[in-house]
């Protein structure tokens, strides 16, 4: 085998590979040469050719030959671009178009056939499709059924993060750099992470415990939680056997008025429930400054099941990839409708609102309640904080709160995204639904998130990369599994996955900037021009003014507490109501009037944020499910178009202010990186521009270059290839499937 | 804002039903304001029964303008203020009670309805709200006259000299060696409904074009509405032919056609879109009408783009009013608006914009646009698709000439279609047409957001003028009429309002792409309901978060920045000036001053 070392994008991005790129303790495993990657349905001119390789991490194309325009696509220092992680791989279908068979190749499995097309369904949207009819036939089944069986591996030591650790991450990185990146952004795995944090919200009654160190209480929760100061270590080690997973209540974090959102698992044992709930919240009652209440919001009785959401995501997978464009074009709307997608990013946000409003309005602490405390309440408890408190919208914050909701609160990232492959029962794309949400959130809220939507993207599409300890494990004791399975390690070596917080595993710092939001009004940017910059506390007292007379109470969506009294009704009112002119007739629920006030003033990116929740204000986010669609694709358009606008300007800013620095010297006390416009502190000279689109000659704005279109920085060509599958389609067959195409159906026809 | 512009305000017709505490928006206030304005009535303790709110107990004030009503109960003080002009009718609800309570309703043009309720007067003499809105909404129904001809505001900027068509085909190249523009319409002899100067074939003579009128309905010929810069490929509109049950045929209409195809030296073809659904093509035989048969036009193509009528399109708006307001349905949202088939109907004009300007641009084609009388749908195609082919048209200024152009001098019937000051809301001639378009336009702005060179308050403002009476742009139903009424005398032009105070209508955002062509994806995947438009009276929806605000900021600042480095600048060459000349004086040294930047 002819395998290159990757001179990587880094050296020299403006080469497209033409050999195979290979990270180390990659191993090919087979290929086959002569292959067709099918760029249209139809047979095609623009079809590449090329050899098609299947190693330990990834499926690999490679081209014969260099394309003739390169396309603009971000180059991910991993992989190729035409490569496929296998994790991505959800479904192989291997096609004879003579003999009409089709299969859905599963591990270990056979084939009888040989294969003229192979068809990768794959995690993050996309359909590839290859074609065989000049290849070898036993290379190419060879390679079908290598990728099959990669793409399951029946152990996570398989995972190819796992064959890494013991190679050459340790030595110098992944891509010989060491893991520096990421380490701005705090992992929470030390109680000094915690400490700070709780320094930062000001919650002074609580303290960091370390009775889980080593796990010995529960394998699921970090070493080190937050827990109400006035609780002792020996109490809680008592009340965790009480405790679902020995899950405990844990501090999520504080609002400024003192009032605590708190997450906690199912109490099992029955005879202690009430006792065990009435000292827990008499705990976090003595935390508050004020002595305020606690609200529990039953989660699972609230919000759709993990269950639910991942069939939701079927539907909304085949009316947006799979279904025939111009045949899903009428019924679109119902559609989308029926997926139920939007249904439950809706419920998620309106939740997170409610529980917004009793911290912020009732100024009452929060339990959210889950029978095991790490799915459901991790879309939440991020949820919430990402409203309230602006420094979850900062980069870093945003990725601490990850950290923090998700990877350390112990989300099962390797059952919900399915790794092995082993139960499609426990798979959910709960992380997927949150960043929707987050998304849904920057479409009202422009200017309040320091990243892109770009940067969700990416994010999402990390899941696929197995090499990052982020999305690898079900919870945050994988030290301890690691060890389990004996993986040898030099004298002194500490053993670790890179986060992947730390992008320069993945990405240049050129193409870094992608994730840089230009109209971002940071913390140290003047927003109002008075020059009274707004701060996060002086907006919440704003609020509360607009609350005056609005009960203490919130009587929907399980939020306990007593019956809120409904708005005045006057007589004639109700004796007037005709069709035409209906008077709505449900009541304003407190949290509702609470978001309407808010709604009323002028929003503050800085301050809170609730979104709109009529669901003529919830969007599909289109660079996400439509990206690789070539139908949809807009041409020099689409919402990039505005921040290619908006960088332009960014970039003038910037450059004017090295400009001044030059010219006063470098100051000592360099101003704190805030906004775009602040640009980052340090040596004058050397900073890179945070904006990926430049100004050309200054003030005089360039239109949008060839390249950008709505699905940038993605290209759907070569990445959607809809299979032309005979005879009925098998999309309408398996509407509503658990898996994309049943392999039971599929398999029969091969016999 | 500056006092200029505070002065030049008018009356808003946005702010209805939006809290406000602003006390400039006192109807005392106007009626001191302005002479113009007469204050009809003003009656106490009358209840709005808010669809969100519940009941609000405030006071009316009627003037001929608009009804003004203001709660002070309520904490921001809750204002209502509403032109008349959008009045669509004023009705009774149930009888008068027992006791004594009147309540009536509003239905009004821009989505939404009212209701108030008040005690009966004892006073019988005193008119009541409901006698005073019957008269004043509907002026025309009742002889008086439309507000514009009373609002006498100035403004520095004479609107109605935005569009001089002369200078508008001049800008196109016209005329040329194929195009002239004629006289023959002078005098609106030849087509009552189009504009006084035409431009046509320069090889067909006036006495044809009379015949070729005398066979396309209404006289409405066809006639250049764009000509490619480059490729000399065409966009011209008309009505429909006079076909008729028997297939009559018109040998100079044919020859007008093969002229306009000869105009284009790069293309043999010439491509025929008629608006309609071909059963309604079809159809319109019977009553005389019809379309071009391929065999009478040698190589032309026929091609239906199954956009449907007024009617249609009305009842498409009522179905979404009802879906809109007062209250969204949350679990049913998406299938409801698709059940009104909106975005449908705004697909379907979209992408036959789409087809005509693909056709001219990439296929080097001329096309002849038309449905039956060329005044909506035809309107609605070829101001589309010349907003895709040409940047002119995207800038400010640029789409008012389009407007003026393709809407008014080409006579959509905007008084027939609004029902200005008219009492009959169930004239059958009233039609979204307008409303429509613009919708078409904004989902253009949404999928290109740099494209434009103005803003959705831009197209807001302008459907809300559609309606107010303020302005005298959208009145009448053709140039002709708009001459005989005087109504740049009598008026004011709403671009006067507009250009005055650009400043609130430009995209910060705005590019120019020169001469790039838009081609929006017409799928249902991207066109999106403007709720900034149909769902603003809902107060659980907040105005779109200023980004444009974001942007002019990021501009001062660059524009500060700007000015501290050229300051930096002058004063680094200043120095090093007066340093150099320090050093010149000493006798060693004798070079001349180098100005040095860092």
């Amino acid at each position: 085998c002819q395998c290159t070392r990757n001179p990587g994008p880094g050296s020299g991005s403006s080469l497209i590979p033409l050999f195979l790129c290979i990270t180390s303790g990659e191993i090919v495993v087979n290929e086959v040469n002569f292959v067709r990657k099918c760029i249209g349905a139809e047979k095609s001119h623009d079809d590449l050719w090329g050899k098609l390789i299947c190693t330990n991490f990834k499926v690999s194309f490679v081209t014969h030959e260099a394309l003739a325009q390169p396309r603009f696509q971000v180059s991910n220092r991993l992989l190729g671009e035409h490569d496929i992680p296998l994790a991505c791989v959800d479904q192989v279908v291997t096609v004879n178009d003579a003999k009409g068979k089709k299969k859905v190749l599963g591990s270990n499995q056979k084939l009888k056939f040989n294969p003229s097309e192979l068809i990768l369904y794959c995690k993050d949207f996309r359909i590839v499709r290859f074609s065989f009819d000049e290849a070898g036939p036993e290379g190419a089944k060879k390679v079908c059924l290598a990728i099959a069986h990669y793409s399951r591996p029946a152990d996570p030591q398989l995972l190819f993060g796992f064959e890494l650790i013991g190679t050459r991450y340790l030595e110098d990185g992944l891509n010989g750099a060491r893991p520096a990146g990421g380490s701005q952004t705090p992992l929470f795995a030390c109680s000094s992470d915690w400490d700070r944090e709780i320094k930062r919200t000001g919650a002074a009654e609580w303290r960091v415990c370390s009775v889980n160190q080593g796990y010995g209480v529960s394998p699921s929760l970090p070493e080190f939680f937050v827990v109400p100061a006035s609780l002792a270590d020996q109490d809680l080690r008592q009340y965790a056997e009480a405790f679902s997973g020995q899950r405990l209540p844990v501090w999520c974090w504080n609002h400024p008025n003192g009032s605590a959102l708190t997450r906690m698992a199912a109490i099992t044992d029955p005879l202690q429930q009430k006792r065990l709930d009435q000292r827990i919240c008499n705990a976090i009652i003595k935390s508050h400054p004020q002595r305020g209440d606690v609200h529990k919001a039953d989660l699972d009785k609230n919000l759709p099941s993990i269950q639910q959401v991942n069939n939701s995501l079927v539907r909304l997978r085949h009316i947006c990839v799979i279904d025939p464009f111009e045949e899903t074009e009428e019924k679109w709307l119902s559609s989308v409708e029926n997926s139920q997608w939007l249904d439950y990013v809706r419920t998620f946000l309106k939740h997170s609102c409610d529980v917004v409003y009793i911290l912020e309005g009732l100024n009452a602490s929060v339990i959210l309640q889950e029978e095991e405390g790490r799915d459901l309440s991790c879309v939440v408890s991020s949820l919430v904080q990402i409203m309230v408190d602006p420094h979850f919208r900062s980069l870093s914050g945003f990725q601490s709160l990850v950290q923090k909701e998700w990877v350390m609160a112990g989300h099962r990232f390797l059952d919900r995204c399915n790794h092995l492959k082993k139960s499609d029962k426990e798979e959910s794309p709960l992380f997927l639904l949150f960043l929707d949400c987050v998304w849904q959130l920057m479409n009202q809220y422009p200017s309040a998130f320091e990243f892109t939507e770009t940067y969700l993207a990416l994010l999402s599409d990390s899941m696929w990369v197995p090499v990052f300890s982020t999305f690898l494990f079900n919870g945050p004791k994988h030290h301890d599994f690691l060890e389990d399975k004996k993986i040898t390690l030099g004298e002194g070596e500490e053993l670790c996955l890179p986060p992947v917080w730390d992008w320069s595993q993945q990405l240049s710092i050129t193409d870094q900037a992608l994730f840089n939001n230009p109209i971002y009004v940071g913390k140290a940017a003047p927003y109002a021009h008075n020059g009274a910059v707004k701060s996060f506390r002086r907006t919440k007292t704003g609020w509360s003014s607009t609350l005056r007379g609005t009960p203490p109470a919130l009587a929907r969506n399980g939020l306990q507490g007593s019956q809120g009294t409904l708005p005045r009704r006057n007589s004639l009112a109700a004796q007037l109501k005709s069709d035409l002119f209906p008077v709505r007739d449900v009541p304003e629920s407190p949290s509702e009037r609470f978001a309407r006030d808010w709604f009323s003033g002028p929003a503050d990116p800085q301050g809170l944020l609730l979104p709109q929740l009529l669901p003529s204000h919830l969007a599909l986010w289109r660079l996400y499910f439509l990206r690789w669609v070539p139908e949809a694709v807009i041409p020099r358009g689409g919402p990039v178009t505005a921040v290619h606008a908006v960088s332009q300007l960014a970039h003038e800013i910037e450059t004017l202010q090295s400009q001044l620095r030059r010219y006063k010297g470098p100051t000592p006390g360099s101003t704190p990186r805030a906004s775009p416009a602040g640009g980052p502190p340090g040596t004058p000279h050397a900073e890179p521009s945070r904006m990926f689109f430049k100004a050309g000659s200054l003030y005089e704005p360039s239109p949008p270059p060839e390249f950008l279109s709505s699905s940038f920085p993605f290209t759907p060509v070569g990445n959607l290839c809809r299979p032309n599958l005979r005879g009925t389609p098998i999309s309408k067959l398996l509407n509503g499937a658990k898996t994309w195409l049943s392999t039971e159906t599929l398999a029969g026809e091969t016999a | 804002r500056s006092d200029r512009s505070a002065q030049t305000k008018p009356p808003s017709a946005m702010s209805s039903d939006s809290v406000s505490t602003s006390a400039e928006l006192s109807p005392d206030d106007d009626v001191t304001m302005t002479s113009c304005w007469s204050h009809l009535l003003t009656a106490k303790e009358v209840m709005y029964i808010c669809p969100f709110r519940g009941p609000l107990r405030g006071t009316v004030n009627v003037t001929n303008y608009r009804l003004f009503f203001r709660c002070m109960d309520q904490e921001p003080v809750f204002v209502l203020d509403l032109p008349l002009g959008v009045v669509s009718r004023v009705e009774k609800i149930g009888g008068a009670s027992s006791r004594g309570d009147v309540s009536y309703g509003l239905v009004c043009k821009d989505m939404r309805n009212l209701r108030f309720a008040h005690k009966q007067s004892e006073d019988a003499l005193k008119k009541s709200i409901f006698e005073v809105l019957m008269k004043y909404a509907f002026p025309v129904s009742n002889g008086l006259p439309i507000f514009a001809f009373e609002y006498g505001q100035v403004f520095p900027e004479n609107g109605w000299k935005v569009y001089d068509a002369i200078a508008e085909y001049k800008r196109q190249g016209i005329p040329n060696e194929s195009w002239r523009v004629t006289k023959a319409n002078d005098h609106y002899e030849l087509c009552d409904t189009y504009p006084s100067s035409l431009a046509v074939p320069v090889n067909i003579p006036d006495e044809d074009i009379r015949r070729v009128a005398a066979f396309r309905a209404k006289g409405r010929i066809p006639v250049l509405s764009w000509i490619h810069p480059e490729s000399q490929a065409t966009v011209t509109r008309c009505s429909q032919p006079m076909v008729g049950v028997n297939g009559k045929r018109s040998k100079e209409d044919e020859k007008y056609l093969q002229a306009i195809m000869d105009a284009n030296a790069q293309s043999h073809k010439l491509f025929i879109f008629d608006a309609r659904p071909s059963v309604n093509a079809a159809a319109n035989k019977m009553k005389g009408g019809g379309y071009e048969s391929e065999d009478a036009y040698q190589n032309a193509e026929l091609v239906f783009l199954d956009i449907h009528n007024i009617h249609v399109m009305r009842e498409s708006l009522r179905k979404l009013k009802e879906v809109v307001y007062p209250n969204i349905e949350e679990p049913h949202w998406l299938s409801n608006l698709e059940s009104t088939h909106w975005l449908e109907h705004i697909k379907l004009i979209m992408a036959g914009a789409l087809r005509i300007a693909d056709k001219v641009e990439s296929g080097k084609t001329s096309v002849v646009v038309h449905c039956s009388d060329g005044w909506d749908r035809t309107a609605q195609l070829t101001s589309l698709s010349m907003l895709m082919l040409d940047g002119f048209y995207r800038t400010t200024r640029g789409f008012q000439v389009l407007l003026e152009k393709e809407w008014l001098s080409f006579g959509h019937r905007f008084q027939l279609r609004i029902g200005h000051g008219d009492k009959n809301h169930t004239d059958a001639d009233r039609s979204p047409v307008f409303v429509q378009f613009i919708d078409c336009v904004w989902q253009m702005t949404r999928q290109f957001p740099a494209a434009f060179e103005f803003n959705e308050n831009f197209l807001v403002t302008m459907l809300d003028h559609l309606y107010s009476g303020l302005f005298g742009t959208f009145l009448c139903n053709s140039e002709q009429q708009r001459v005989k009424e005087e109504l740049p005398k009598r008026s004011m032009s709403l671009w006067s309002f507009i250009n005055s105070q650009l400043e609130d209508f430009s995209n910060p955002l705005y590019v120019n792409y020169s001469n790039h062509v838009l081609f929006p994806v017409v799928s249902l995947r991207h066109l999106e309901l403007w709720v900034g438009y149909y769902v603003r009276w809902n107060p659980r929806m907040r105005p779109q978060e200023p980004v444009h605000q974001r942007y002019k900021e990021l501009l001062a600042r660059r524009a500060e920045l700007q000015r501290r480095v050229e300051e930096l600048q002058r004063e680094v060459t200043n120095r090093s000036a007066s340093s150099s000349s320090e050093r010149a004086g000493s006798p060693t040294r004798s070079i001349t001053p180098v100005q040095t930047f860092v």
